[in-house]
Parts: structure tokens; C-alpha cells; sequence
């Protein structure tokens, strides 16, 4: 879009950092960088209404898209990167359906704008193996038929990796207990618990 | 030969969809595409006075605002409730408004945050009318519909009261459910793309047929030229299994704005646009002899239907078909209430099923007889109806859970185990599900390279249907499963009916069986032709199939593979199967059993084991089955503890419309579960032995909760779910 | 969701001096409940100032106080080995709070400023007066299970969600607030406003005010302390009723008691009464049934919300005797 409701016309911006650079001056951010590294004491640039040029490092790649302040990175993802793996179930944090890892953490992507995540290291589905290979999680998922219609089932997977990231749980009754953001309407949970189980402790 | 049927294969989609790669209605890439969102009513009863597009219309991006001013007329509109219609109501025609939800606009726009903001720009003015909601409050105002109102059962055995009267035990009491909403973790979604006459769906269903031909009606278009493709679909548990405005709406409005459309509901969205389980009161009248058996029973079920449909989905099944009961009646009330349409929701037969189950504990008590002593005590295994005799293994059911839940050492009085500050209970209760068999098409290709290509139009709701076509076809080919590969999902391939009603397995099954075994008859005839063949000149009977081959059975080592056949062959081999279930009908049983602890200090109810014994006759694939019988279960646990929708009732708004208010089990509530099946073939349902299963283990385990729970603290909680404050009993 | 502007604030100054711009600015953090009410009608703000670059992370074990930074995560308070140990009433009240997702996003300026989750407010097609005062309360009379029982009004009956900020009050912690005038302290009592006549005045935070940490007394990381959260579900789920507590004992007999309540009343509720009900005695059952008694007195209960009168009782007299080691 060209203009905003209010019909100011908004500028094709490229944000980075937390600072504002020209269009077209793309820089992507160094790896592992967070944005409060670039801290200054001047007061930012507002951005928006209108599109801003962001770059999203997505499973190792950086991607440059232009999206309005208010996307979310969930759109985002599905929207403008096509990214579909990621699945909206809610849009309210209520099912964890979109859930991704942003720097290694799992987090729901319906809950924060695609804008807030430039600089950070985003994992959605499709990123969490090679190309051929699957993660020990996805194979353990296939194993344990941790799914039926499966549409939680890329929410429960990158959940449960983010999970073991976060330390190895001590009991089925924990897995349980952390695994709870992730709604699972076909019910497959104990199998959720068994594929998980496989992976913490080393079957797979 | 190792068959594939009845071995537990991992699903064949199973890769897609661990790594995102299964593409659901929403996710198909389309070029141009725009997007919908639909503007509800926020009142319940009443008329709209004005409906202002104007500022929408001039929000960035927006292609069009559609409302009853401006959107062209529909060629139908059903005459009441009209299956496969979710509903008769046609939005956007009139300026009527009957329900709160009720579908008033859709606006088109570039972008999903344009088309979401323009949509909360729509300025709607309403003449209010005080709605009708509650069935509690509104009781006054039941009547009891003729029995052409699809659902109503009004049904008499024998002489009810007198067995009632000749009683020597007897119990009455009065339960009530709550609405319940289906909500598939996947949103509804239609995905509209015209190319000149033809319309091509992308749709989140359970029957793209019904689709398909509900769709062309509402358009007035041949239904050949609607395609509808659902490769995957998210979940539906009955609200996808019907056709809904929603998505005809996409579809004219995608012509008009001449780009192709996507609508996604809004979760929101989801409780008011696609059916709902119906609150229901039901009054339960058992008598018995001393010895157990039931003399006399009535069940009377209240419930709510939408006042401009007239429909009956708290379906009366269980009394009458499972227990050997003489003389019975089942009753049916309607009060008609200002809500969206009631639909049926897993397991359509759950909220009757329960209080039956519930109802019996009770006299169980009462008689001081065993639960499983009762149940046998009425054992039948005849169809009430005929009197016919059925392959029913419900006996075993109650042997093999009692033993593996260990049920033997129970000690009957309530209240009688504690652990801290836990009362530790456990119930069970009956399973069952009226089974109907459908229609189905199904063909297998093999091409030159001795791959089977396995077709029919059906959809896999995450049941397996994948899974179990590739098994069948490969077993009625004499190949290895990963020869095989099923396609589904799309209105192009062989028709077959919805999935729903747990037909679909059996159904399709045996349509695919029948193209396997006829494509695997070509292939021998061609073989047997081809002088270059071993097997050259062999009687057909004399081959034999397995692995990939084609052999003698007489001397195995001679013959070739399926690719050898095909190859010199130069052309693929087709073969088509056909299977009409429609007539075949029966009942899937089951017993479950569970254990409970409710905490003195809270209330609070944490189920903390699960079995269920379930005869489904033949089990395809233990893997897929099991998952099923599992879902189906914390399905119960849900319906039992917590999920309950709330309406305000002046303002007739469903309040919990979110997944954080209506509380779907989460993986903390679950424990692990044990699922036995029977499994032994069942002939009298199916050539492949095999019943319906997707709804019967969704039974049962409701009152088997709430048994154990009465079991745990001597209260007998007789409304659903069971909610802590209800079991805030007098402190100790 | 309407469009707006965006900045990102990367000092505690520039982050006042953006907000304090635009009246209709709105900082974000985690954007767990920010996005939430954009999305949902509940807030339209012109700019957005996203606070996630602002230094103001992590904790600092000083010797008169413990302080946690707005910044930090639910996830990373709830995980601190030491808060576990020395503070376990705040441990387990965050780990008791929606999922680990929204744990991992979630800061703790946010939990605290999180909005009601009264259905009636959360539904912009709906009257509320803390949404548009004037409009109504529907849930005086209409489905009120989830309700205040305490400290509500005629004008309304909203409960506060937040488990932290119950498990605070019974720290007596201190929110720490930078506005344009400088620094300033509130003890978390004074922060939240009781609906009275005006429901939608919520807090003490003044406009562009951002809430830069808390501060909890290092003393009472020698007190005793627990929480108990009761909900329909076993996990996920806002609370029903919680209780938090937090007990300096002299052997057998309670020296100060800290009680404080949710999912009870519009704000976390200091139970005053119930404390002084404690003080001094041993936690006897009729010490208990009195501190029970004294946490529920003029308790309004409504249509649906009756049994958190005796909820609260019991989960009250619950807590005390765990934390007070007669169980
Ligand atoms: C599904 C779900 C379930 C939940 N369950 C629970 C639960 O069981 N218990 C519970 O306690 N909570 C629960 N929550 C709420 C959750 O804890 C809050 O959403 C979260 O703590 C908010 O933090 P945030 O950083 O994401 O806030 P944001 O969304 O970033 O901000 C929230 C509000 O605070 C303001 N704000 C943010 N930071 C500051 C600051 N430093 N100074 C001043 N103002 C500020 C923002 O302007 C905004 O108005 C749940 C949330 C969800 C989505
Ligand atoms: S879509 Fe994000 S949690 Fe449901
Ligand atoms: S597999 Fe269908 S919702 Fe989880």
C-alpha cells in the first residue's frame, strides 16, 4: 500500500538495529547480535505507519521483507515469507499452534511483530533439520504418532525441542506441566509425551 | 506373505506433516490473492437498522465491502434445516437478525491487517429485540417435535410404566449438559480461485462432496465446474462436516471482486459460524428387579435448537439399542433459543450415552450390585429392533478392562480411599456407537514402473485415511506399502462420501480393496498372456502376489515383479472399486474405566488413569486406531471437567468465545491411557471386518469420570462438567 | 488491528520522552497482552514503543533489596535458583502463569500492567465501564463465575490476572517508576486502584510512565513462603482463586504474616484481617478457620461466583498451615 488512513505517505523504511537507515541500505545483523547492542541515548526514529523494509534472519537466512509495524511475526512467516509450516490456531497465545524458537527459545509468534524481531535468529518448522534428514524430535513425533491431523503438531514440535533446550525434564508429570501451552484438539498427548520422552532420553 | 492390514505402519503423511510440509486450506500459495473477514452480528434477535461500509470502504486497500445491500442473491435457500447444509439461514440476504454471529459483512482488502481493520470500521445500527437464550430459564417453552425433525426420536418398547411400576429398585434423576464447541485447532478456512466459469476450493472439510454440490446450488452452477481440494485438513470433529455460509459467501464474493479470496475465522469466529453442541436437560427413569435387571426405563432429553432450525443433535442412542431392557421410551423436547444452528459434535450420541451410563451407577448403587454385574445383568447381543443376533464383543470389553484397570480390587463404599489430601475414586461406564456405512469410490493406477497410485475423493481428518488406504491397496495387490501411493483430498478423484460418523475407514477401505484386487487381476491377465513372461500361460487362479511379485503359488520362485509386468506392458493398468455401505448399520462397543482424585481442600478433579476396552471389530492399524481411541477419550475428559460455553443471557453473547475461557483438555490433564481393542472381525459389518471407530471411543468415558468421582467423595455431581465449585462440599 | 508507528526506545529517557509525546503511545515488552488488546479493539494506540532495547534486565541481590528489572523474563525470575530457594512464593506463582511460551516472552513490567480478563471487558462489542466508562457492567448480572468477590463496586466486578503480582503483594514489593519528573517508588498497594466510581482508572502509573523494576525486602528471603493456584484445568488457565504467603516464624507461632489473594478482587488482595487473625498465635485449626473467616469478610459474592467464598476459606487455611509447617 501507498498511503495510510490518514493519508500521509508513508516511506519505505529499512530498520535494523534500532536504528533507521535509508531504503534500500540493507544491512543485515551480524549473527547473534541482539538489538540492544546498538543502545544510543538519541532519541530513535519512528517507523511506520506504512511499510518498513525489516530483515528477519529465518532458519539461517536472512530474508528482507517490507511489512507495516503491525504484523506479526506469525504473518510474517506465513504471509509475506510463505512460510506456512507455522500455523495460527488462535492468534491470541492460546494454543501455542505458532510457536517457533527466536534465538533458541520457544516463543508464540502470534505474540510479537515481525518489526521487534529483526536481528534475532528465528526457527520455524521448516528450519529445524537439513533438507533430508529429519530431527530427532520430528522422527520421534512420526514414531510415536504424536499427531493425527497434525495441525499443532509443527507448534508441539518446535515447543518440545525449545523444552529440552530449556533443561532435561525429570519426570513424564514435568513434560506434561511444560508442554501445556500447546493444545492438541486431536488429543494425541500421550504420544506427545512418549516421542518426547524417546528424545530426552536418548532413544532417538 | 506378511499382510500390511492390522500392523501398526507409521502414517504415510506422517513426514508433511512433522516438517510443515502438509499444506492446509490456508497455506496454499495462490497468486493474488486477497483476503476476507467477516463482520458478525453482536446482537441475538432483531433487525439491522443501518449498516455504515463507508469508512471501510475508503480504508487502504480495501477492495470491497459486501453486506445484504450489496451482495447479489443466492440462487437457494433451504426450506428449514436441510442436510448438508450446516444451516438454512442464508446471511447477507435480508436485514433479519437471529442469532449473535450471524454473518453481516465481508470485507475484502490487499493484505490480512487491512481487511482486519477495515472490517472493525463497519458500522452496523440495530433495532434490539430481548433474545431467548438459556434452556434452563426457558423450560417452559419445550415441546415435543414430530419425529420429521431430523434427530427427534419419540420412541416406545413394551410398556414402560408398567415395568416401572413392577420395579423393585428404582431410581430417577435429572442431569443436564452444557454446550460444547468443536474447535479443530484449525480454523475454518475456504480459499476461493474462479478461472472463468470454474470454481476451484481450497476448504477446510470433512466432505468436499458436500462441498461441491452445496456450493453449486447456493451459485447456481453445475457442480462439475466446482473443484473442491482439502489434501489436509486441520481437525473437524463434526463442525467441518457440514457446509456453512461462510464458505459459499467466499466463493460469490470472490467473483465479484474477480481475485482470488481467502477467509480464515477468527477463533472467535469459530463459535458462532459453524455449529455448536446444544445445553440439554434429561430426566432418567430406571427400574429394576433385585437381581439387576432393568424392568423399566424412560429417558426424556431437553434441549436447545436454533429457532430458525429446527434440529435435534443430542441424539437418544444408547437405551434402546445397547441394555435388554423390555419395555422403554426415549423422549425428545426442543426449546428454540436465539443461537447459531446445533450441530453434531464427537461423538454425536456422548451427552445421552453419559447420563445413561451415570444414571446406571446410580441404581447400581442402589441395588448394591457391582456396575459390571448390572451391565451383564442386561447383557444382549441382539439388535433391539430385529431381534437379529450381532458379532458383539461387548463381554470382553468388561473382562479385559476390569482386569488390566484391576477393577476386582475396588472396594465399592464411596469416600473409602485417600491419599494426602486426595479422595481417590474410580468408575467406569458403556461405550457405544451407532455405526453407519457410506458410499465410496476408489481406484488404483499402476504405472510402468510397478508403483500403485491409490485415488479416491475422500479426506483424511487425521484419522489415518491416508495410512489405511496404502495399507488395504497394498495388501489387495501383493505389495509392499511403500509401493503404494494414496492421493485424496480432491473433488477430481473417484467420489466418496464425507468423513464423519467413524464410516469412513471401513468405507473406504473396502472401496480401494475392490480397485486393488481388480487392478492385481490385470496384471495377472497380462502377465499370463505375455510370452515373455514366467509366469506365461498360468491358470490366474494358480498366481499368487506378494512383495511387489506376481508368482506361482505352486512354485514360488517363478514369477516377476509387478514392474516387470508393467514395463513390457508399456502403459499403465487401471482398475476401479465401488463400495455401498449405505445400508450397512451397526453398533461399535466398549467399557471404560477411570480413576480420579479430587482434591477436600479445592475440589479440583485430576483424572490419573484411563482404560478403555473397545470392540471396533477388525482393527486396520493398531497405530492409527489407538490414537484414535485415545483422542476419543480425553475428549471425555474435557466434556466431563471442563470445557462448558458460556452464553450472557441478555445479551445472547457466547462470553468464553476464546481458547483461554472454554478450556479444551491441555496435555497437564491427561494421563497415560491404556486402549484395549477386541479386535476380531466383525463380517455382519464389513467385507473387511472392520466397524465404525472414530465416535465410540468417544464415549463412555464422560460418566466413567463422573462415577469415579462420585465414587471418590459419595457427591453425586449430576451436571457436566464437574467443575471444582461443585464439589465444594462440606469441609472437614 | 489499526495501523500505527513504531519506535524502539533504547534508553529508560528516550523510552519517556517517546511515550510522553504521543498520548496515545503504548510501550511494549513481551507483546503478549499488548498485541492482544490491539488486536482485539481494547487499545488503538497511534505509536508503539517497544522497550525491549531498554537496559533494565536481570537481578540484583542487594543487601536491603532484592531488585528485578521490568525487562526480565517471567521465565528467567520463575528459573533463578536463588529466587526459587529464598523466595519461592514468586517462583511458583510465575511458574503457575500461562504457558512457557508466553513465560519466555513475558516481562515482568508487562505481567504487572496486564489488563482484566473479565470476558465482558475483552469483548469491545460489549458495555464496560473500564473500557468506556458509562457504558455498564453486564457481569453484575450476567455470567460472573470468574468474578470479584472482594473490593468490587456496583460499577464493577473485574479481577486482576496476574499471579505475580498476588506472590508481590505478598512480598510487599516496590514498583519502580521513571517518568518524565525522574524516579519514583510505589509499594505495589498503592499501585493498584480499586474500580469505586472509576473503573477505568487502574493504576498509579502516570502517563508515559514506565515501570523500570520491582524491589522486594531482602528480608524476606528468610520468611517462609508458597502459593497455591486453583483453576478448572490443571495447567494454563488464569486463576480461580490463589493464595500467596509468605510467614516469619518464631517456632511454632507466626511472628508476620504476609497474605494476599487472587482471582478474587480487582486488584491482588493484601487479606489485612487474615494476617492480624495469625500474628502472634500458633497456627492452630481455630487460628486458621479465624484467618479463613477474616480473608472473606464482606466478601459480595454474585449470581456465580458464590464458591469462592468458601474456596478462598479453604485454600487459605490450606496454604498457612503447609507454609507454617503443620503439614
Ligand atoms: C494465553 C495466555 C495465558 C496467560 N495466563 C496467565 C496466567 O495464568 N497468569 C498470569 O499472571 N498471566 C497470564 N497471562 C498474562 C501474561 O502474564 C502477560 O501477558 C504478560 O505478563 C505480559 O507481559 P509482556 O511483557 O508480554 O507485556 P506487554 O504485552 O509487552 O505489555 C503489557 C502491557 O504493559 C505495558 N507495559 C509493558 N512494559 C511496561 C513497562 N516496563 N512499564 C510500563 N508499562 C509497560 C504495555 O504498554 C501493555 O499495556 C497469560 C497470557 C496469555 C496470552
Ligand atoms: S496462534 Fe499463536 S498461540 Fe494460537
Ligand atoms: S494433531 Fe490435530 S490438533 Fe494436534
Amino acid at each position: 500500500m501507498d498511503g495510510d488512513a490518514d493519508g500521509q505517505v508513508s516511506r519505505r523504511q529499512v530498520i535494523v538495529a534500532g536504528t533507521v537507515l535509508a531504503a534500500g541500505a540493507t544491512v543485515a545483523p551480524a549473527a547473534g547480535q541482539r538489538p540492544a547492542a546498538a543502545a544510543t541515548h538519541a532519541v530513535p526514529e519512528v517507523v511506520g505507519p506504512g511499510e518498513v523494509e525489516v530483515s528477519l534472519r529465518v532458519n539461517g537466512t536472512i530474508r528482507e521483507t517490507a511489512v507495516e509495524p503491525r504484523v506479526t511475526l506469525l504473518d510474517a512467516l506465513r504471509d509475506r515469507l510463505r512460510l506456512t509450516g507455522t500455523k495460527k490456531g488462535c492468534d491470541h497465545g492460546e494454543c501455542g499452534a505458532c510457536t517457533v524458537l527466536i534465538d533458541g527459545r520457544r516463543a508464540k509468534s502470534c505474540l510479537t511483530l515481525a518489526i521487534m524481531q529483526t536481528g534475532a535468529a528465528i526457527t520455524t518448522i521448516e528450519g529445524l533439520a537439513g533438507s533430508e534428514r529429519l530431527h530427532p524430535m520430528q522422527a520421534a513425533f512420526i514414531e510415536r504418532d504424536a499427531f493425527q491431523c497434525g495441525f499443532c503438531t509443527p507448534g508441539q514440535i518446535m515447543s518440545a525441542v525449545g523444552m529440552l533446550a530449556e533443561g532435561r525434564p525429570r519426570s513424564r508429570a514435568e513434560i506434561r506441566d511444560r508442554m501445556s501451552g500447546n493444545l492438541c484438539r486431536c488429543s494425541a498427548y500421550p504420544n506427545i509425551v512418549d516421542a518426547i520422552s524417546d528424545v530426552a532420553e536418548g532413544r532417538r | 506373505m506378511t499382510q500390511s492390514v492390522g500392523r501398526p505402519l507409521n502414517r504415510v503423511d506422517g513426514r508433511d506433516k512433522v516438517t510443515g510440509t502438509a499444506r492446509y486450506a490456508a497455506d496454499q500459495p495462490v497468486a493474488g490473492l486477497t483476503h476476507a473477514v467477516l463482520v458478525q452480528s453482536t446482537i441475538a434477535s432483531g433487525r439491522i437498522k443501518a449498516i455504515d461500509t463507508r469508512a471501510a470502504r475508503s480504508a487502504p486497500g480495501v477492495l470491497g465491502v459486501y453486506t445484504h445491500e450489496n451482495l447479489p442473491r443466492f440462487a437457494y435457500r433451504p426450506d428449514g434445516y436441510t442436510f448438508p447444509y450446516g444451516q438454512s439461514l442464508v446471511p447477507m440476504q435480508d436485514d433479519t437478525i437471529r442469532y449473535g454471529g450471524q454473518h453481516l459483512a465481508m470485507v475484502v482488502a490487499g493484505t490480512p491487517e487491512q481487511a482486519r481493520h477495515a472490517a472493525a470500521l463497519v458500522e452496523v445500527d440495530y433495532d434490539v429485540e430481548p433474545p431467548i437464550i438459556g434452556l434452563r430459564a426457558n423450560l417452559d417453552r419445550a415441546y415435543a417435535p414430530p419425529t420429521t425433525v431430523p434427530g427427534v426420536i419419540q420412541l416406545e418398547r413394551g410398556d414402560p410404566g408398567d415395568g416401572l411400576d413392577r420395579a423393585e429398585v428404582r431410581i430417577e434423576a435429572e442431569y443436564s449438559t452444557s454446550i460444547n464447541h468443536h474447535n479443530p485447532i484449525e480454523p475454518s478456512a475456504t480459499l476461493a480461485v474462479w478461472e472463468g466459469e470454474d470454481l476451484t476450493l481450497y476448504e477446510s472439510t470433512q466432505s468436499m462432496s458436500f462441498t461441491q454440490e452445496v456450493v453449486a446450488r447456493m451459485l447456481g452452477m453445475p457442480r462439475e465446474r466446482v473443484r473442491v481440494v482439502v489434501p489436509y485438513l486441520g481437525g473437524g470433529f463434526g463442525c467441518k462436516g457440514f457446509v456453512w455460509p461462510h464458505t459459499y459467501l467466499t466463493a460469490a464474493v470472490a467473483r465479484v471482486v474477480g481475485r482470488p479470496v481467502k477467509l480464515v475465522l477468527t477463533r472467535a469466529q469459530m463459535y458462532t459460524s459453524c455449529g455448536h453442541r446444544p445445553e440439554s436437560v434429561q430426566r432418567v427413569r430406571l427400574g429394576a428387579s433385585k437381581d439387576g435387571r432393568l424392568t423399566g426405563l424412560t429417558h426424556h432429553v431437553i434441549s436447545h435448537t436454533a429457532s430458525h432450525d429446527l434440529v435435534n443433535f443430542t441424539v437418544i442412542a444408547s437405551p434402546q439399542a445397547v441394555y435388554a431392557c423390555p419395555n422403554l421410551r426415549v423422549s425428545t423436547e426442543l426449546v428454540e433459543v436465539n443461537l447459531g444452528t446445533t450441530i453434531a459434535t464427537r461423538p454425536p450420541s456422548g451427552p445421552t450415552n453419559e447420563v445413561l451410563e451415570m444414571a446406571l451407577d446410580e441404581l447400581s448403587l442402589e441395588l448394591g450390585v457391582d456396575p459390571i454385574a448390572l451391565r451383564l445383568a442386561n447383557y444382549t447381543d441382539r439388535d433391539p429392533a430385529t431381534g437379529a443376533r450381532q458379532t458383539r464383543y461387548l463381554r470382553e470389553c468388561y473382562e479385559l478392562g476390569a482386569e488390566r484397570f484391576g477393577w476386582r480390587r475396588r472396594k465399592p463404599e464411596p469416600g473409602s480411599t485417600r491419599a494426602g489430601e486426595m479422595l481417590v475414586g474410580t468408575g467406569m461406564a458403556g461405550s457405544f456407537h451407532n455405526w453407519h456405512g457410506m458410499t465410496a469410490q476408489a481406484s488404483v493406477e499402476i504405472d510402468t514402473n510397478g508403483r500403485a497410485f491409490v485415488r479416491s475423493g475422500t479426506q483424511d481428518i487425521g484419522t489415518g485415511t491416508y495410512t489405511i488406504m496404502t495399507q488395504i491397496a497394498a495388501d489387495a495387490l501383493g505389495m509392499r506399502p511403500s509401493s503404494v501411493r494414496p492421493r485424496l483430498g480432491d473433488t477430481r478423484l473417484p467420489p466418496a462420501a464425507s468423513s464423519s460418523g467413524s464410516a469412513t475407514a471401513v468405507t473406504v477401505g473396502t472401496a480401494v480393496r475392490e480397485a486393488g484386487r481388480a487392478a492385481r487381476e490385470k496384471v495377472i491377465g497380462i502377465a499370463i498372456a505375455d510370452p515373455r513372461s514366467p509366469l506365461h500361460g498360468a491358470a490366474s487362479a494358480a498366481v499368487e502376489t506378494a512383495d511387489d511379485r506376481l508368482f506361482l503359488k505352486a512354485r514360488p520362485r517363478r514369477g516377476e515383479t509387478y514392474r516387470d509386468v508393467l514395463a513390457r506392458h508399456g502403459s499403465p493398468v487401471e482398475a476401479q472399486g465401488n463400495a455401498d455401505l449405505a445400508n450397512q448399520a451397526g453398533g461399535s462397543y466398549g467399557a471404560v474405566f477411570a480413576e480420579v482424585h479430587v482434591s477436600t481442600v479445592t475440589g479440583e478433579v485430576r483424572v490419573t488413569r484411563l482404560v478403555g476396552a473397545v470392540d471396533v471389530g477388525r482393527v486396520l492399524n493398531p497405530k492409527t486406531a489407538r490414537s484414535q481411541a485415545i483422542g476419543g477419550m480425553i475428549w471425555g475428559i474435557g466434556m466431563a471437567l471442563t470445557e462448558h460455553t458460556l452464553v450472557d443471557r441478555r445479551l445472547g453473547r457466547i462470553v468464553t468465545a476464546n481458547l483461554a475461557g472454554y478450556l479444551i483438555p491441555v496435555e497437564a490433564d491427561v494421563p497415560d491411557i491404556d486402549v484395549i481393542f477386541v479386535d476380531k472381525p466383525a463380517p455382519d459389518a464389513s467385507a473387511l471386518g472392520a466397524r465404525g471407530m472414530g465416535e465410540v471411543t468417544g464415549t463412555g468415558t464422560v460418566a466413567a469420570i463422573a462415577n469415579a468421582v462420585h465414587h471418590a467423595t459419595g457427591r453425586r455431581v449430576r451436571q457436566l462438567p464437574i467443575t471444582p465449585d461443585l464439589l465444594l462440599g462440606p469441609r472437614e | 488491528m489499526k495501523a500505527f508507528r513504531y519506535a524502539r526506545a533504547t534508553s529508560q529517557a528516550n523510552a519517556v520522552t517517546l511515550a510522553s509525546a504521543d498520548p496515545t503511545a503504548v510501550y511494549i515488552a513481551g507483546g503478549t497482552e499488548t498485541l492482544n488488546l490491539i488486536r482485539d479493539g481494547l487499545l488503538a494506540p497511534d505509536l508503539l514503543v517497544d522497550v525491549n532495547a531498554v537496559p533494565a534486565d536481570g537481578i540484583a541481590w542487594g543487601r536491603d533489596v532484592v531488585r528485578i528489572g521490568a525487562l526480565t523474563s517471567m521465565a528467567a525470575v520463575a528459573g533463578d535458583a536463588r529466587i526459587r530457594t529464598r523466595l519461592p512464593v514468586l517462583s511458583e506463582a510465575l511458574s503457575a502463569s500461562a504457558s512457557a511460551q508466553v513465560r519466555n516472552m513475558a516481562s515482568v513490567g508487562g505481567n504487572l500492567m496486564q489488563r482484566t480478563r473479565c470476558w465482558y471487558y475483552r469483548d469491545a462489542a460489549l458495555p464496560c465501564n473500564t473500557r468506556i466508562p458509562g457504558s455498564g457492567c453486564p457481569a453484575i448480572e450476567g455470567e460472573n463465575r470468574w468474578h470479584a468477590i472482594l473490593g468490587g463496586s456496583e460499577h464493577c466486578i473485574k479481577v486482576h490476572p496476574s499471579d505475580m503480582a498476588v506472590a508481590l503483594t505478598a512480598l510487599d514489593a516496590t514498583i519502580l517508576i521513571r517518568d518524565a519528573q525522574g524516579e519514583r517508588r510505589v509499594p505495589i498497594g498503592d499501585f493498584y486502584r480499586l474500580p469505586g466510581s472509576t473503573p477505568h482508572v487502574e493504576t498509579a502509573l502516570p502517563r508515559g510512565g514506565l515501570i523500570v523494576g520491582v524491589e522486594i525486602p531482602s528480608g524476606l528471603t528468610r520468611s517462609r513462603s508458597g502459593y497455591r493456584k486453583v483453576r478448572d484445568r490443571a495447567s494454563f488457565e488464569f486463576a480461580l482463586v490463589s493464595v500467596a504467603v509468605s510467614l516469619d516464624m518464631d517456632g511454632d507461632a507466626v511472628r508476620e504474616a504476609r497474605i494476599a489473594l487472587g482471582g478474587v478482587a480487582p486488584r491482588p488482595w493484601r487479606a489485612v484481617e487474615a494476617e492480624e487473625a495469625v500474628r502472634g498465635r500458633r497456627l492452630d485449626p481455630d487460628v486458621l478457620e479465624a484467618a479463613a473467616e477474616a480473608a472473606v469478610r464482606g466478601a459480595v459474592p454474585r449470581e456465580h461466583n458464590g464458591f469462592k467464598v468458601e474456596l478462598v476459606r479453604r485454600t487459605l487455611a490450606d496454604v498457612l498451615a503447609r507454609i507454617g509447617g503443620k503439614r
